[in-house]
């Protein structure tokens, strides 16, 4: 596991659960043809909340947070979005995606435009921004995550962890409520970790609202403001970071971390 | 730098060597198998043996010695030159053998000459034209077959797999008589130049609808979702985010459907059309000169069908620009 | 066939459907009249009945008899080359009016086409390689032959020849060969040059084919004398007897006034119009 120092972070008890619903799971059950992979999950959101997702592989967890802006489709229950429903509507589908932002584990950048244009496609698309006002907004948050001298580049040319930073800025390009992570660290070399998880503890500290889904435990344990396990597509434990860590409840939950923490 | 089979170059020292012994080799075998001795290679050995022992075994074996030394000599000289040197001066060589193949024929150029200004500006002509309307149409058939093919709808999707399936499976020529013939029976009547054009470009559109159907899939899915996923629309997704990375896959095996396409126009002659065949075949048939009409064609379909390369290579490097670091 | 742009904006309309005239009664005939023009499909390779000429335009003898018909019926001229298969096959949907393209009138054709006049005979003769050692037509039996498929050359040498005219001389079939070779777009004549026996041992082809062949300077000869004498018709699509009619005057009059053999003699050297 790799070590990382992030500092501490103060904030004030219970200051989530005293704010609004961001995102509501009410029974989601959904099926791969015969394979049962979310099995009746309720979970929800609170605006501001980070929560770091973990469980092993096959468990359920990526398919949950794909769920949420629909880049698969749940078979039984309700997923609201800040108050919208998810159903087979283009329009809500439209709607959940503007609010949700989402990193992928292998980015995903566009190869063939560059990082400026990877940035501005989106918003001059669907948003309807002029040229000049997307690339603006797209040098801003090239500069948040530190690589503005790189806009003109194209993702080939860039390291992963600067890609992945890059993938980031693209989403808040958006300006989306939510942030979705799925293992936005697992491809990248160990030097480059750092970096992307540094960019996502300073959107953590903006107070967006981030499902994170991860096997960075240092940064479960300092980020998080709860952190939920899962195995055989149900939700198995959660809680937060120090008492999930310390004093785990349940006996699988105990193996994982073992297996995760253990080396 | 390239990848190629071969880990040297063979430019210099033992390789080279037995490279240049390996082409000596094969010369030798092809040469005594051909019983070279019988023809012009043995009639420049005719000082040094006299003419029965030239025609014997004895002199089908020194003529073929002498064709591998040749061969040795001059691909040893050639190995020792930079890479894009040999290669350029053996295209040269072998372009160049093949003319003087071609006029050892004894061909009547005062025939070619005289046929040769109408075998362009109406043969040529005709082919290039009906060539280059029926690609941009077979393009077009492309693209929207792929886009049905892939479109998710059973509709479409069913539609699309019976034109591939049907135009890919009928043979061009049948093609182009059913279109010629069979549409009058239901009261369109179209020109042979229409025809030819409906032909070719329904067909090739046909093979070109499973190039682009592959190259679109050929894009992670990844790209789809992250396209999803910041809310682009699904045809926004499609023209902008897809389609170009397709292109650098379709744009190759579409360059080669191509140079094929211009090269089966030639059938088109079949129903009157005057292109460049139907000209050869006339002329050549009229004055009993086939063969002269015929190289002057090749020639000219080889050296249209180098014009489109070069095109493809222009596009290709147009579409790859973004991988190239 | 000439007209360029016209074939480009005919492609731009491409699937536009053109208006059928399916042959009635005096359908072609008043089409002809009222378009001032008559379309005639004919050959482009046969030497010296319609050929491209060193102007690169059609010229021949089928050539100028369809100018003098159309010159009668008071039109224009335009030619189209199909292809003898297409041409052959009848149902021309008025494409062209009338094929004038040395077709000789067999019962099998007669069947998609009508022929309303013979306008002249030629006659079938057998070229072999000049260094031959065939001395007579019957040394050929059991040698390889060379024709044009589906020609009345080929029908001839299978024994199955039967030609639907009147005044027509009668004919035996003098040979028997070992293989029949088909030919299209190769020519036979070439086949033949490359020595005897080497893919071919003779060709029947029409005589002026032949003469045109040795003055070309290719290395054959006729053998014998002709084989069969053919009529060679005009011919129209299916049901339009009023136009067959017309056209059976004009020819018949180009024969009395003597034009038709004024024709043969400047393109076949001969005349052979005239029934011997």
């Amino acid at each position: 596991m790799t070590t990382m120092k992030v500092e501490h972070r103060d904030r004030p008890p219970g200051a989530a659960e005293a704010q609004q619903i961001a995102i509501q799971l009410v029974g989601v059950n959904k099926w791969f043809d015969d394979y049962h992979v979310l099995k009746d999950i309720d979970l929800s959101v609170y605006q501001g909340e980070r929560i770091v997702i973990c469980g092993p592989s096959g468990s359920g967890k990526s398919t949950l947070i794909r769920c949420i802006n629909r880049l698969e489709e749940h078979q039984r229950g309700s997923i609201f979005v800040e108050g919208t429903e998810l159903t087979s509507g283009l329009d809500n589908i439209h709607k959940v995606r503007s609010e949700v932002g989402m990193c992928f584990q292998h980015f995903n950048l566009f190869p063939h435009l560059t990082i400026l244009e990877n940035c501005t496609l989106a918003p001059m698309s669907v948003r309807s921004l002029s040229k000049q006002d997307a690339e603006q907004m797209a040098m801003r948050y090239l500069e948040k995550v530190k690589i503005p001298d790189q806009a003109n580049k194209y993702p080939a040319q860039l390291s992963g962890g600067q890609q992945q930073r890059v993938a980031i800025a693209r989403s808040l390009c958006m300006e989306p409520r939510i942030m979705l992570f799925d293992e936005p660290t697992s491809a990248l070399d160990p030097e480059m970790i750092k970096e992307v998880l540094d960019t996502m503890v300073e959107l953590a500290d903006e107070g967006m609202t981030m499902l994170c889904v991860t096997h960075e435990m240092g940064f479960a344990r300092r980020v998080a403001d709860r952190v939920i396990f899962m195995d055989e597509g149900q939700i198995i434990e959660e809680n937060a970071p120090a008492e999930f860590f310390d004093n785990p409840q349940n006996s699988r939950t105990r193996l994982f971390l073992s297996q995760v923490l253990g080396h | 730098m390239k990848t190629s089979i071969f880990t040297t170059s063979f430019q210099r020292g033992k390789p080279r060597l037995k490279a240049a012994l390996v082409f000596g080799a094969i010369a030798f075998v092809i040469a005594f198998a051909a019983a070279v001795n019988t023809g012009i290679v043995g009639e420049l050995l005719r000082p040094a043996m006299s003419e029965a022992v030239l025609v014997g075994l004895w002199g089908r074996f020194a003529v073929a010695l002498v064709v591998g030394i040749l061969c040795f000599g001059g691909c040893y000289g050639l190995l020792g030159l930079p890479h894009r040197v040999q290669s350029w001066s053996v295209w040269a060589g072998l372009a160049l053998s093949a003319l003087l193949l071609f006029y050892s024929f004894d061909l009547s150029y005062e025939f070619i000459e005289r046929k040769l200004p109408f075998l362009l500006t109406q043969g040529a002509f005709t082919t290039i034209y009906v060539s280059a309307i029926s690609i941009v149409l077979a393009f077009t058939f492309a693209m929207l077959g792929a886009t049905a093919k892939l479109s998710g709808i059973a509709i479409l999707e069913g539609v699309g797999a019976f034109y591939t399936s049907y135009f890919r499976g009928v043979p061009l020529l049948v093609q182009l008589f059913l279109i010629y013939l069979g549409l009058p029976q239901i009261g369109l009547v179209i020109d042979p130049v229409p025809a030819a054009i409906a032909a070719l470009s329904l067909v090739y559109g046909a093979y070109m609808t499973e190039i682009f159907r592959s190259g679109i899939q050929s894009i992670p899915r990844g790209q789809w979702e992250a396209a999803d996923a910041l809310g682009l629309q699904r045809m926004v997704t499609f023209k902008k985010v897809i389609l170009p990375q397709a292109m650098r896959v379709i744009v190759p095996p579409t360059g080669n459907q191509f140079i094929s396409m211009l090269k089966d126009s030639s059938l088109v002659s079949v129903v009157g059309v005057w292109d460049i065949m139907f000209i050869a075949r006339t002329q050549g048939r009229a004055d009993f000169k086939i063969l002269e009409m015929l190289i002057t064609a090749s020639i000219i379909y080889w050296l249209l069908s180098v014009v489109l390369e070069m095109v493809q290579h222009r596009i290709e490097a147009h579409y790859s620009k973004s991988v190239a670091r | 066939m000439r007209s360029i742009i016209k074939k480009t904006l005919i492609c731009a309309g491409l699937m536009a459907a053109a208006i059928s005239t399916s042959s009635q009664a005096g359908k072609t005939l008043d089409a002809v009249l009222e378009d001032k023009m008559l379309v005639v499909g004919t050959n482009s390779d046969y030497r010296p009945n319609a050929f491209l000429g060193d102007r690169n335009e059609l010229e021949g003898f089928d050539i100028d008899v369809s100018r003098e018909v159309a010159k009668r019926l008071g039109v224009d001229v335009k030619f189209v080359t199909p292809g003898w298969e297409v041409m052959t096959a009848g149902r021309w949907q008025g494409r062209w009016h009338m094929v004038v393209g040395s077709m000789t009138p067999t019962t099998k054709r007669a069947e998609v086409l009508d022929f309303p006049a013979t306008y002249y005979f030629i006659p079938a003769g057998v070229a072999v390689h000049k260094n031959s050692s065939a001395k007579s037509i019957a040394d050929l039996n059991g040698k390889v032959f060379g024709v044009v498929s589906t020609s009345t050359y080929h029908r001839y040498l299978e024994h199955n020849l039967k030609i639907d005219a009147v005044g027509t001389p009668p004919f035996e079939y003098q040979i028997k060969p070992q293989e029949i070779r088909l030919y299209g777009d190769i020519n036979e004549f070439d086949d033949l040059s490359l020595g005897e026996g080497v893919r071919l041992d003779a060709v029947i082809q029409s005589v002026s084919v032949i003469n045109q062949a040795v003055s070309k300077g290719l290395p054959v000869k006729m053998l014998g004398d002709p084989v069969f004498y053919e009529p060679l018709a005009i011919a129209i699509d299916k049901g339009d007897a009023e136009f067959g009619e017309k056209v059976h005057a004009i020819i018949e009059d180009m024969k009395s006034d003597g034009t038709l053999v004024g024709l043969s003699r400047k393109w076949h050297g001969v005349d052979y119009v005239t029934v011997k």
